[in-house]
């Protein structure tokens, strides 16, 4: 029973891990736009849903056009739910947000929760108001391909440190260890694989190009990135277009993951990603990757371990636990790395 | 302020009466219900078939000599749209209204609709609360979740052989009520519930509760909860390894569910009405529902078209639009429907409901 008990846990770092790197890449967008604009975003979680049918639409047109192969068309799909998403966030930052760029801090905000609702009641309007299934054809292969590791027998290693300890051990360590079959899926392994490897573009672009110098030095001092030459309202668009294209990316992801997809799927996400931003420190990158594993371990530990009921709760109790402990988020006061 | 919004629906309502008195006659009858949302699709159904039924009365000549004129509103699936859909409908002036669809609509909105009089006939809450309060104008044309809870349970324990189930449930009025209704049958079998637990009803990612389902031990799971998440749950339960039956009361029974799970889905267990998409008296009731609306008729459909011929029936045979009338008429005799003859106890619900297994068969619902 334990090293069944075990083996779960396991399976469930594996899903709160996946589940998290979804919610860290929607939050970057949040971060990003904070950093670079100091406002929230709350029309984002829009823009990931928009991704979702973006790519569930690109599938079809594909598919109309003879292309069949996973390998061909998913990669395909992706991008096209990036492209599509990012012209969105570009979009909704040129309608929405720049002519509110001097007004209050409550303009925009307000702003963005009116395009929130306009993109929602849009896509329900003009797309469905029911649930898409996203195909099958491809989502299954993925979701349904899933390896087994396990029976891993750990008794020697127990072993090993039974002796070494005092024998009061011996029975907290009554049963053998052995670990039982774990699942992982090709699509968990695709989530991982998309997720660090967009990130580590994210970064390289960040740290290490001179787009990504501007990029800071737009976040650290608007005005004086002007005077220096910058094109600042280019920037500013780049950088909805990036938080859009890994926001839509995320969405792909979540569609497959979950097999269906509805007008309102961006609201929760981007809920979470949003409190996954703040955990970590909003406007610091590392801090909303950080932020959003956090939470989604800490869901999936807390529907495994006491109820699904208490799932969100926890999500939000750790929040506010943090923001007492440390009110600018975990990686919070380290300003000059925000974007 | 109460007393003043008071004065103001009465006198909002007799304007509207007094509106209607001087075009031709009609006969108004509410059509409440969810139609966006998640539970837009199926909440839609029901409403279609009540509409079908008020053209076909209206085809020939009205009742009592009136039209009939459908006012459709949308509650949206939440409670509190639901009180203001109803109030809108009471200021509107109809005589009846069939809806609404979900049972945590239905609750708030039927005590609006006890306190002006007017008889309401639900086509799918089956909650036991509906008809539980002494509402004389209430009626249900669908069983109740102790019903079908208890036919799951009592399946899963004689026909499936399995002692050990798991829970779930949406949080709702109607997803928790059904849940616990099984809890209750299955444990009183000697089964054992090993997990009962709940999620929002808009979370689509299952896979913590599939782990804790699993370390449960149980052998099938029973979802409290309608299609748009018993489709993934479902789907996501086969992909972690879990081999065990999957039941589910009357709100997975769409046609969207076989969409998201597939033709081969096995081993899932859904209670419903009986089937009449094989009768022959509900033939010519499916023709021209495809033909009015051009999609097939699911299973809802006939609960509204059911509910809404009763009413009119009602109200022929009660030679008035007085609610109480109308109530008395409702109680009086069995009504013959499409889903067989219906006929109402004191408390308003259907004297012999008819939940059966439903199965997926060949990329379609079947008996089994």
């Amino acid at each position: 029973m334990r090293a069944l008990l075990f083996a779960l846990m396991l399976e469930i770092l594996v899903n709160g891990l996946a589940r998290g790197a979804i919610y860290a890449l929607i939050a970057l967008g949040y971060t990003m736009v904070y950093g670079i604009l100091g406002m929230i975003n709350f029309a984002h979680g829009e823009i990931f849903m928009l991704g979702m049918f973006g790519a569930v639409y690109a599938l079809g047109a594909l598919g109309s056009a003879g292309l069949m192969a996973v390998g061909i068309t998913l990669p395909l799909a992706i991008v096209a739910a990036m492209v599509f998403s990012a012209g969105f966030g570009i979009l909704n930052e040129r309608i929405a947000y720049r002519k509110l760029r001097g007004a209050h801090l409550l303009a925009p905000l307000t702003s963005a929760i009116g395009m929130s609702i306009v993109l929602q009641n849009f896509v329900m309007l003009s797309v469905t108001k029911g649930k898409v299934d996203f195909p099958r054809a491809i989502a299954a292969p993925l979701a349904d391909t899933t390896w087994t590791f396990g029976s891993w027998d750990l008794s020697s290693i127990q072993a090993t440190i039974l002796s070494v300890l005092p024998d009061v051990w011996a029975r907290w360590m009554a049963s053998k260890w052995v670990v039982q079959s774990v699942h992982l899926s090709a699509l968990q392994l695709l989530i991982f694989a998309i997720t660090l490897g967009l990130m580590g573009l994210l970064f390289w672009l960040i740290q290490r190009t001179r787009l990504g110098i501007a990029l800071r030095a737009v976040a650290q001092d608007r005005t004086m990135a002007s005077l220096c030459g910058m094109k600042v309202d280019g920037l500013i668009t780049l950088t909805f277009a990036l938080g859009s294209a890994l926001a839509a990316s995320a969405g792909v992801m979540v569609s497959m993951y979950q097999g269906v997809l509805r007008f309102d799927a961006g609201y929760m996400m981007g809920l979470k990603a949003f409190t996954a931003a703040v955990l970590g420190g909003i406007g610091n990158i590392p801090g909303a990757v950080i932020g959003g594993l956090l939470i989604g371990l800490a869901e999936d530990l807390t529907s495994f371990t006491i109820a699904s009921e208490w799932k969100q709760s926890t999500a939000f109790a750790i929040l506010i636990l943090v923001l007492w402990l440390r009110p600018r988020g975990l990686l919070g006061e380290r300003v000059a790395d925000k974007v | 302020m109460k007393p003043f919004r008071q004065i103001l629906t009465v006198a909002f309502a007799a304007g509207a009466l007094l509106g209607c008195q001087k075009k031709e006659e009609t006969l108004k009858i509410g059509l409440a219900g969810v139609q966006t949302g998640p539970d837009g699709e199926i909440g839609t159904a029901p409403i279609r078939g009540s509409q079908l039924a008020i053209d076909e009365w209206n085809a020939k000549g009205g009742v009592l000599g009136m039209k009939i004129e459908a006012v459709t509103r949308d509650d949206e699936g939440k409670a509190n749209q639901a009180v203001a859909v109803a109030q809108e409908l009471v200021a509107a002036g109809v005589k009846a209204v069939v809806g609404h669809f979900n049972s945590g609509c239905s609750l708030p909105a039927s005590e609006v609709y006890h306190q002006a009089g007017i008889v309401q006939i639900t086509p799918a809450s089956t909650n036991p609360q509906v008809t539980e309060r002494g509402f004389k104008q209430t009626f249900r044309m669908c069983g109740r979740d102790d019903q079908q809870g208890d036919v799951s349970a009592k399946f899963a324990f004689d026909s499936l052989k399995v002692t050990q189930v798991a829970v779930i449930h949406n949080k709702t009025a109607y997803g928790q009520g059904i849940g616990e209704v099984f809890r209750k049958t299955f444990e009183a079998k000697t089964g054992k519930v090993t997990l009962f637990d709940g999620l929002a009803s808009e979370e689509m990612d299952f896979r913590a509760t599939i782990s804790a389902i699993q370390k449960s031990g149980a052998q099938a799971v029973y979802w409290g909860g309608m299609y748009n998440q018993g489709g993934p749950f479902y789907n996501q339960l086969r992909q972690a390894g879990f081999k065990g039956a999957f039941l589910g009361g009357d709100g997975i029974y769409d046609n969207e569910l076989i969409k998201t799970v597939g033709a081969k889905a096995d081993s899932l267990f859904i209670t419903f009405g009986p089937d009449f998409f094989h009768s022959e008296v509900a033939k010519p009731f499916l023709a021209a529902f495809k033909k009015k609306f051009n999609q097939e008729a699911s299973g809802y459909t006939i609960y509204g078209y059911d509910a809404a011929n009763t009413l009119l029936q009602a109200i022929q045979k009660a030679q008035s639009t007085d609610a109480d009338r109308i109530s008395e008429a409702l109680r009086s005799q069995s009504w013959k429907g499409l889903m067989g003859d219906a006929e109402f106890d004191q408390k308003g619900d259907l004297k012999k409901a008819n939940f059966v297994i439903w199965t997926i068969r060949a990329g379609a619902f079947a008996v089994r």
